[in-house]
């Protein structure tokens, strides 16, 4: 088995460099930016070659889709994987149209069955699990990260090719402006205890509460999609569920969160799960191993000062 | 003016949606047909284009068993027009294969200069009808979009990704897949349902399209589907906030992520 991963940062690489691993790859390619050339990490992952890109965020949708079609007539690979984001499961979708192939995204688990390619994903908004046979190779997947690591290898680095921007660029779609959103703390998928804020919140100073517990927990803080994408009250990488980041913390504590399928898709791998909603009928409260039926503006409050007297840590 | 041509998917109301508790396979024979959330929002910012800017809105819809009242609820929010294909065929088609026909039946409707579909549909969440569109029609497409503007011979788009904003600037034709965000869809009022009984709904056959066989072939196979269970302990908290949060770190100190 030959695989191409596609990623753009380090995170993505190693994770998709583990799940090629699961699935028996023997040959592992990979195209990423040019500005992890000098990552000494890519020496241990057991990688033929890497194709750096120069200006990976600048180029097109067009300019990359043709990129990724030459590399792929290229390689040759019978899988291409990269990570469940927005920019490829858009590129991953129109190479694979374009190449008359299969693309599976957000996949959740890939095996060998039978002598296919069997896939799980989430279906229906996440409530349930649709297992898919693929029919056809190369195929196109995006995997849903989740935080896998590769086991480190005693291998060579990769041979390194550099790929320039595409000479003539199509235009005809021109990006006229990009505003970059400030990356706010860690990585969401490697934390402990996250607190999570929902439309429970009133307005944007009360978040003020979140932030105080979580920093007394010294906790991660996540939200819902609205929160984000709605509202812009939080940055949009921090929202949990099918669309956003699925993350598999200790512990999961949603604040004013009714707990929609669509988000609690993100949360179901956290081994405990506190809800804070007022709402008895709420959903999250089905979901939830511990409830808790209180407004929020006076649970969250004495929940801190209950910490404090205690003098309350995480372990 | 602007012909607007919106791809609606009628998917089940995950809210009526059982299960059978012996296979653990949803029941979709009893579940609600309804049109996709996504799909929704991307209708109503084109119905908001075409106040704005008049024009006509084209309702376009393919798969097994399309119900045509689901599809008078787009006319009724004030679509002009709906073509529809529906085909056993279609039960098992995957992306690759609505894409085709979807792109194919837009031809058979006419030009158009913006098409909008939804970023992903209710049931599937592929991600990839407008991207895939773009490739079968050779137009360019931006997808999660959160706003559309129209200007003399201009549309500007703006999205939203995991760590930046992007505006995008391009002529017609253009496809937009529309995030959540993009609208907030309207209900459509009694005079416009009545008013909605006289617009043409047409059914086009899967034939009339005429595409290949390997057009038609999913690449995909459906296994099976399957509900996923998760067991919580739904442990009530009961008493006043202090109360309450007292048990909780009592119970967090147990569980040993809390520390006293
Ligand atoms: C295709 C698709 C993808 C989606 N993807 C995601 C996703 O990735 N992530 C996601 O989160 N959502 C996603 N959604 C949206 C999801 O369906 C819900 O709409 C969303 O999660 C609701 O957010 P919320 O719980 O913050 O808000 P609401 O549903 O409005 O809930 C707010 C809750 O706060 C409670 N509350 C109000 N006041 C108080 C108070 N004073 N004290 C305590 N509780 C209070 C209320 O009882 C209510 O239950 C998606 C939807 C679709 C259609
Ligand atoms: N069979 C279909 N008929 C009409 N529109 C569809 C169909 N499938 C998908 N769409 C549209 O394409 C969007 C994305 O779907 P998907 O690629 O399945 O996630 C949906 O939100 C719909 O707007």
């Amino acid at each position: 088995m030959h695989v191409l991963i596609l990623a753009r940062e380090l995170d993505e690489l190693l994770e998709l460099r583990a799940v090629a691993d699961q699935i028996g790859a023997l040959e592992v390619e990979t195209l990423v930016p040019k500005a992890m050339t000098n990552g000494e990490d890519l020496a241990s992952l057991g990688l033929r070659r890497a194709y750096f890109l120069e200006g990976f965020d600048d180029i097109s949708p067009d300019g990359l889709k043709k990129i990724v079609i030459d590399l792929v007539g290229k390689v040759e690979p019978s899988l291409v994987l990269g990570p469940s984001k927005k920019v490829f499961r858009e590129l991953f979708a129109r190479v694979a149209h374009n190449l008359a192939s299969p693309c599976l995204t957000d996949c959740t688990s890939l095996e060998f069955s039978g002598g296919r390619l069997v896939v799980e994903r989430p279906f229906l908004g996440g409530g349930y699990v649709e297992r898919l046979a693929v029919k056809k190779l190369p195929a196109f997947l995006t995997i849903q990260m989740t935080g896998r690591r590769p086991k480190i290898r005693e291998r060579n680095g990769p041979e390194k090719v550099e790929l320039s921007k595409p000479s003539s660029e199509d235009f005809s779609l021109r990006r006229v402006s990009v505003e970059r959103v400030e990356r706010g703390g860690a990585d969401l998928a490697k934390a402990r205890i996250v607190v999570s804020v929902g439309r429970g919140f009133k307005r944007r100073e009360d978040l003020k509460l979140a932030e105080e517990l979580a920093q007394l927990l010294g906790a991660d803080l996540a939200c819902s999609r609205p929160l984000a994408s709605d509202l812009g009250w939080m940055p949009e990488e921090k929202h949990v569920g099918l669309s956003g980041k699925w993350i598999s913390p200790q512990l999961y504590i949603a604040i004013g969160i009714s707990g929609q399928v669509q988000h609690m898709v993100g949360v179901r791998n956290s081994r405990i799960i506190v809800a804070v909603n007022n709402d008895t009928s709420a959903p999250i409260h089905r979901e939830a191993d511990y409830s808790v039926p209180l407004d929020l503006y006076q649970f969250i409050p004495a929940l801190i000062t209950v910490l404090r007297e205690k003098g309350v840590r995480a372990t | 003016m602007p012909v607007l041509h919106v791809f609606v998917k009628q998917v089940p109301d995950i809210s009526t949606l059982e299960y059978d508790p012996s296979t653990l396979a949803p029941r979709f024979e009893k579940a609600t047909p309804r049109l996709g959330e996504a799909d929704l929002v991307a209708f109503e910012a084109a119905i908001r284009i075409k106040e704005s800017w008049g024009g006509e809105v084209v309702v376009l819809s393919a798969g097994d068993g399309v119900n045509e009242l689901v599809l008078r609820e787009a006319l009724a929010m004030g679509a002009d027009r709906c073509f529809y294909v529906s085909d056993q065929r279609l039960a098992g088609a995957d992306s690759w294969v609505t894409a085709n026909v979807l792109s194919r039946l837009s031809r058979k409707v006419g030009k158009a200069d913006l098409l909008l579909c939804g970023e992903a549909s209710t049931d599937s969440g592929n991600h990839q009808l407008g991207p895939r569109l773009s490739e079968a029609l050779n137009i360019p497409c931006v997808t999660h979009v959160v706003g559309i503007e129209l200007s003399e011979g201009l549309v500007r788009v703006r999205r939203i990704l995991e760590d930046r904003t992007e505006t995008f600037e391009t002529g017609s034709p253009l496809i937009a897949t529309a995030s959540l965000e993009l609208a907030s869809p309207r209900l459509p009022s009694l005079l416009m349902i009545k008013a909605a009984s006289k617009k043409p709904i047409i059914k086009v056959n899967l034939a009339e399209l005429g595409l290949d066989e390997g057009l038609l072939e999913p690449l995909v196979e459906r296994l099976s589907v399957r509900v996923f269970k998760t067991a919580r302990r739904n442990i009530v908290l009961e008493g006043g906030p202090l109360e309450c949060a007292e048990k909780l770190v009592e119970s967090l100190v147990k569980e040993g992520v809390f520390k006293a």
